[in-house]
């Protein structure tokens, strides 16, 4: 070892205040500096594009749930509608009804109120208003009333100024023409429910998303019916009582690719199976919760293998110990402690669920539904194909709606999200 | 911070009877000197009070029983507790006569002269070549491939690895056995020519072949760099230091020549540690 | 109602076994409420077995009296106008459907109820004996020595494995649907067509299979353009600078709130993303290739807005693979090259990253295995023709894109246009499959090395 040392002479000591190394020293901090802040930046990028996503979708989402109404004087006595109030006691009251032309007497009214172009101020759908007025009230027909009925798209794009895609003289024309009615409190913005409590529609001014959250809701509660149980069984047999053979690994490996599938390939799963196989009905809230059972399944189970996992083999030990069977051991300790990390892993999974959209769309729940589903086997559709389903659509009132029921789907993610959040922090154990 | 008077003043309160035996080092060998360090993690205090003066020429040794501080006031040498956020230092460390807690120290350049080698042997994953061209490398020291070659070379003969390696210096470093990884992280700290090398319990992960070997190593290193070694192996301590300090719970309890420390300890939790009463 | 007389059981030999106490000398074996569930399941779950299987068979046995009523000796031949009619009546009998279509079909609802109504009894009483039957059995059989509760484990033990096996059940469901399809499809279209073929436009062989129309290689390589190349370019950097600067640079407090923000990015459905790159990211994109790059043939539907906002969805699985692999790197690494007085980015560029490569290169594959996958940005932003091209700001299409549009509108099942989407679906399983092997093999072997 000396000699080897002796054999290397020693190197010139490094001089670190000279000039080049000072140069040098201050180039690698510049690099420092420099890195640090692509490294800033990119988180600030990322950040930016979530903000800029939801401020998109707020501004252009917040409309969705507000109306434009004008004023529409309707003078039932004058009309060409020949019905009583008397009539519509009977029990024929809902035929009638059907029988009589409000359509025509809208576009009567809107003439009379606003000049030739009058009915195309209002919604295609103002006409059913009048119908459900009447119908809340025969006494209407007797006298001469003005009620307020939903605008056309067109003027709802004027009264926010927007363009839309209109041609722009026509735009001009229509935006005078608001000013007008504006100035003679004839229009007016006004919140409106019936965003959340109408169902799908061909106008965008009448559309609603109850249908499809109804559509959701279903779905969701088959999904997790079915994905729960099985989901924790699951978990519970692999970590607790499988013995070390093939089966288990098969199993294993099944869910841990299970996991990994690209949605769209459950929604094949279920074309081919439930529905050409087992006849299900196509279009159907139980179709859908049944492939996204089968997709949430596997993440339950890995949320649920963790949570039990985490449960110390010292309370395992401690209670067959003093004699429990290993079933009332599960029963006893470890379900209750690991049950907070199952429902958190649940809640995740069921958010995704939720949000899922390709599977769904093969199983043909794309389907227009105006009416809200009244069970499982009736044609549904969910809020995020229904987002998928209007953002198609030309008529451009439909852009305000898509981002509004965006709105809505998020909020429902973030309350879950916030839930299972809510959960592992209050219950979060420390072992 | 204190004016010096202040702090040599508390110093000679603290440790009056520790230094009166310890022949104050040699001006011109002086290479670091330590006054009043306090190091605190949080809210708890690590080390307290501590000063301490280490020689170019001598091997220095930090001995105690674990948990007494001695690998932390290690790391204050080069700064390497920067990197811990809540450790915070207090007192004075002077590296050539320079604060190296000054803000115009650079640290970067502290640690290219204050190299370390640590516990567990950690090569980079990195060929054997690239595990000592690191630092060369980053601090710019070769201007070429050959001078480059040169320096790695050098570095490993000098960590006497060379002869074990020289066929195969483009494999894994972290293919090599727990005492040639630990020799290669040696070489690595020579490769930019330090002028002080801190080892941290540098063998307690190797069995005692290559425990000789290190030692044998550090003995080859000692005269041209100023070498402070922590372990807790006080048989290594007297194997291959001249002077050695003793911790305990934070505090600098004894600091003097090996031979005296060891046959004479003046302190008697000094005599209870090295006679083997706890530790 | 199986469930309900169950809870009785339940109750009554819970209360008995609870009785035999102090009558034997000995302790039971088992607690009451073991005999309770003993009895219980005896009950429950024949009965429930057989009602299952009865209610499969219910619709033949029903359908088969009603084909012997005599209103319906007037039915077409025509199977399908048959299967037509009886399906109309079938609806009308359970008041799903109210007025009918054909006039056959009216006449054969009462012959439906009828038969229903019979043979629904017939099952209703059946099912009721044998629960009773299997009751009373098990019920004789609660004695202070009889011992319930290995019984009741075993059972659960068997529900345990059998609900563990629908995930291989699943499996092999996803397989098997592929698989058939896929290969009844290569009974029309040469294997070697629809892989290597480069012209991809089924929806011209309305009336007939033309082998031509079925390559699938611009699909492939759409898919590659928008997931692997353009949404990795996104990703790849952001997701791994992001990592970088939240393990190694943030404070605790920054690292706390970006985290869970990043991670807000993966929890956004796919859907909102489509929405959002076809209204807002498309036109900006087209308006940019057309006006400052002066690409005239920039679609507003181009390969670029696809990926781009693929990409912003898939940085948090970079982010959190590449922090994870990180995070796996020893301290001592970081120490180590600190130590020789290399900086911050120095330590991280040439120690940290080399030595976390393995498991960050698994990240990428995972993320790209998710970004082929993925199909709602691409159905809703890319476009719908095959192109072969590298111009990013040309419309593409993708495997998912197709999958969608073979499948959706109402065509017979068995066309060639159905089984083309079930072997791309088959192709996008075996690749992503693949994908996530590697992936999952990488990164454990990287994890493993740390150990």
């Amino acid at each position: 070892m000396n000699t080897a040392i002796a054999s290397s002479p020693d190197r010139q000591p490094t001089d670190w205040s000279a000039d080049a190394m000072q140069r040098r020293i201050r180039a690698r901090y510049r690099a420092e500096k420099r890195f640090r802040f692509y490294g800033l930046f990119a988180v600030l990028l990322s950040a930016g594009f979530l903000a800029f996503l939801l401020v998109t979708m707020i501004s252009s989402g917040a409309r969705g749930f507000t109306q434009t109404q004008i004023a529409l004087p309707v003078n039932f006595p004058a009309s060409d509608i020949f019905l009583e109030p008397s009539q519509l006691d009977g029990d024929d009251r809902d035929q009638l009804l059907a029988q009589t032309d409000f359509q025509g007497l809208a576009r009567q009214s809107a003439i009379a109120a606003y000049g030739e172009d009058g009915p195309a101020f209002l919604s295609n759908g103002a006409w059913v208003l009048l119908r459900d007025a009447v119908s809340e009230d025969p006494s209407l027909l007797t006298r001469n009333e003005t009620l307020w009925v939903p605008a056309s798209t067109e003027v709802d794009f004027a009264a926010r100024g927007d363009s839309g895609m209109r041609q722009s003289e026509e735009r001009d024309t229509m935006s005078t023409r608001y000013a007008e009615l504006e100035a003679a409190d004839q229009v007016r913005r006004t919140l409106s429910w019936n965003f959340l409590t109408l169902a799908d529609s061909s106008d965008p001014t009448l559309v609603g998303i109850w249908g499809a959250l109804k559509g959701s809701l279903l779905t969701m509660t088959i999904t997790l019916l079915l994905a729960f149980p099985i989901g924790v069984l699951t978990a519970v047999y692999l970590e607790e009582y499988a013995p070390e053979n093939r089966w288990t690994d098969i199993i294993e490996v099944s869910i841990n690719n299970l996991a990994a599938v690209p949605s769209i390939i459950f929604g094949l799963l279920g074309l081919a199976v439930f529905i050409n196989v087992f006849y299900l009905p196509r279009s159907a809230a139980i179709v859908g919760g049944l492939t996204l059972a089968l997709m949430t399944m596997p993440v339950i189970v890995i949320a649920g293998r963790n949570a039990i996992k985490s449960v110390p083999p010292s309370i395992r030990d401690a209670a067959l110990g003093i004699g429990a069977s290993p079933v009332q051991v599960l029963t006893h300790h470890v379900l209750p402690l690991s049950l907070p990390g199952i429902l958190t892993g649940t809640i995740i999974g069921m958010s995704r669920a939720l949000g899922e959209t390709a599977p769904l769309l093969l199983i043909g729940m794309r389907a227009f539904v105006a009416t809200p589903p009244g069970g499982f086997t009736d044609p549904a559709t969910v809020l995020p194909v229904q987002i998928f389903l209007w953002s198609d659509e030309l008529d451009p009132g439909f852009v305000e709606k898509t981002s509004a029921a965006i709105i809505v789907l998020l909020l429902f993610l973030l309350a879950m999200n916030g839930i299972a959040i809510w959960l592992r922090n209050k219950y979060e154990q420390r072992w | 911070m204190n004016n010096v008077g202040d702090m040599m003043n508390d110093a000679t309160d603290t440790q009056a009877e520790s230094r009166a035996d310890a022949p104050a080092l040699a001006q011109d060998t002086l290479k670091m000197t330590a006054r009043n360090v306090d190091v605190y993690y949080g809210d708890k205090q690590a080390i307290d009070n501590v000063s301490i003066d280490i020689g170019m020429e001598n091997v220095t040794a930090f001995i105690g029983p674990s948990g007494c501080g001695k690998s932390t006031f290690l790391r204050c040498l080069n700064r390497m507790n920067d990197t811990i956020p809540i450790a915070r230092v207090t007192g004075q460390i002077e590296l050539d006569e320079k604060d190296i807690y000054d803000p115009a120290m650079d640290v970067v350049q502290l640690r290219a002269r204050v190299g370390m080698v640590f516990q567990k042997p950690n090569p980079f994953p990195k060929s054997i070549f690239e595990n000592v061209a690191y630092g060369p490398r980053i601090h710019g020291l070769a201007t070429s491939k050959s001078e480059l070659d040169e320096i790695v070379e050098k570095s490993l003969i000098r960590a006497g690895l060379f002869e074990e390696v020289k066929d195969r210096l483009h494999d894994s470093g972290t293919a090599l056995s727990g005492g040639q990884q630990q020799r290669l992280c040696i070489a690595r700290a020579i490769a930019v020519d330090p002028e002080v090398i801190l080892m941290d319990e540098p063998c307690s992960a190797l069995d005692p072949i290559a425990t000789a070997k290190i030692e044998e190593l550090i003995n080859d290193l000692r005269g041209k760099y100023a070498i402070v070694i922590v372990t807790h192996n006080m048989q290594q301590a007297a194997r291959v230091s001249q002077r050695t300090a003793f911790f305990h719970l934070g505090t600098l309890v004894e600091y003097g020549e090996t031979s005296d420390l060891f046959t004479n300890p003046s302190q008697d939790r000094t005599k209870d540690y090295i006679t083997g009463r706890y530790g | 109602m199986v469930i309900g007389f169950a809870v009785i059981a339940w109750f009554t030999a819970r209360f008995r076994a609870a009785r035999l106490r102090p009558l034997g000398g000995d302790r039971p074996h088992s607690l009451p409420g073991y005999h309770g569930w003993y009895v219980a399941l005896w009950l429950a779950i024949p009965a429930l077995l057989f009602l299952t299987v009865w209610s499969l068979f219910l619709p033949g046995l029903v359908e088969q009296s009603v084909l012997l009523d005599p209103a319906a000796q007037n039915l077409p031949a025509s199977q399908i106008e048959r299967t037509a009619i009886l399906g109309e009546a079938r609806a009308l009998a359970d008041g799903s459907l109210t007025a009918a279509f054909n006039e056959e079909a009216e006449a054969l609802v009462p012959a439906y109820q009828e038969a229903s109504g019979f043979y629904g009894v017939i099952g209703i009483i059946a099912t009721l004996l044998l629960a009773f039957a299997c009751g009373a059995y098990a019920f004789l059989r609660v004695r202070p020595d009889f011992r319930a509760r290995n019984r009741v484990e075993r059972v659960v033990m068997w529900v345990l494995l059998i609900a563990s096996l629908i995930a291989i059940l699943t499996t092999i469901g996803i397989v098997a649907s592929l698989l058939f399809e896929t290969i009844r499809f290569f009974e029309r279209i040469s294997i070697v067509e629809f892989i290597f073929g480069t012209h991809w436009n089924p929806q011209s062989t309305t009336f007939s299979d033309d082998p031509g129309s079925f390559g699938a290689i611009p699909l492939f390589w759409g898919t590659i353009l928008i997931g692997a190349i353009i949404a990795m370019i996104v990703a790849i950097p952001l997701g791994l600078m992001s990592a970088v600067y939240l393990t190694q640079y943030a404070p605790a407090k920054v690292r706390s709130v970006m985290k869970p923000v990043l991670e807000i990015l993966a929890g956004v459905p796919t859907v909102v993303y489509g929405y959002f790159a076809a209204l807002t990211v498309a036109p900006a994109i087209r308006d940019f290739a057309v006006n400052v790059m002066g690409v005239s043939s920039a679609s507003s539907e181009s390969a670029l807005a696809a990926g781009v906002v693929m990409g912003v969805m898939i940085i948090p699985f970079v982010s959190s693979m590449a922090d994870d692999s990180l995070a796996a790197v020893p301290g001592a690494m970081r120490d180590g090259s600190l130590a020789m007085g290399a900086t911050n980015s120095e330590t991280i560029k040439r120690v940290l990253i080399p030595a976390a490569l393995p498991g960050i290169v698994g990240g990428v594959l995972l993320a790209v295995s998710r970004a082929i996958g993925e199909t709602m940005i691409v159905v809703m932003a890319a476009g719908l023709a095959a192109n072969l091209t590298a111009n990013p700001f040309e419309s593409v299409t993708t495997v998912t894109v197709q999958i969608v549009q073979l499948l959706t509108g109402d065509q017979e099942f068995d066309s060639s246009k159905t089984l083309a989407a079930f072997a791309l679906g088959l192709v996008l399983f075996i690749v992503t499959l693949l994908l996530n092997i590697i992936a999952l093999g990488v990164v454990k072997r990287f994890r493993e090395a740390y150990e």
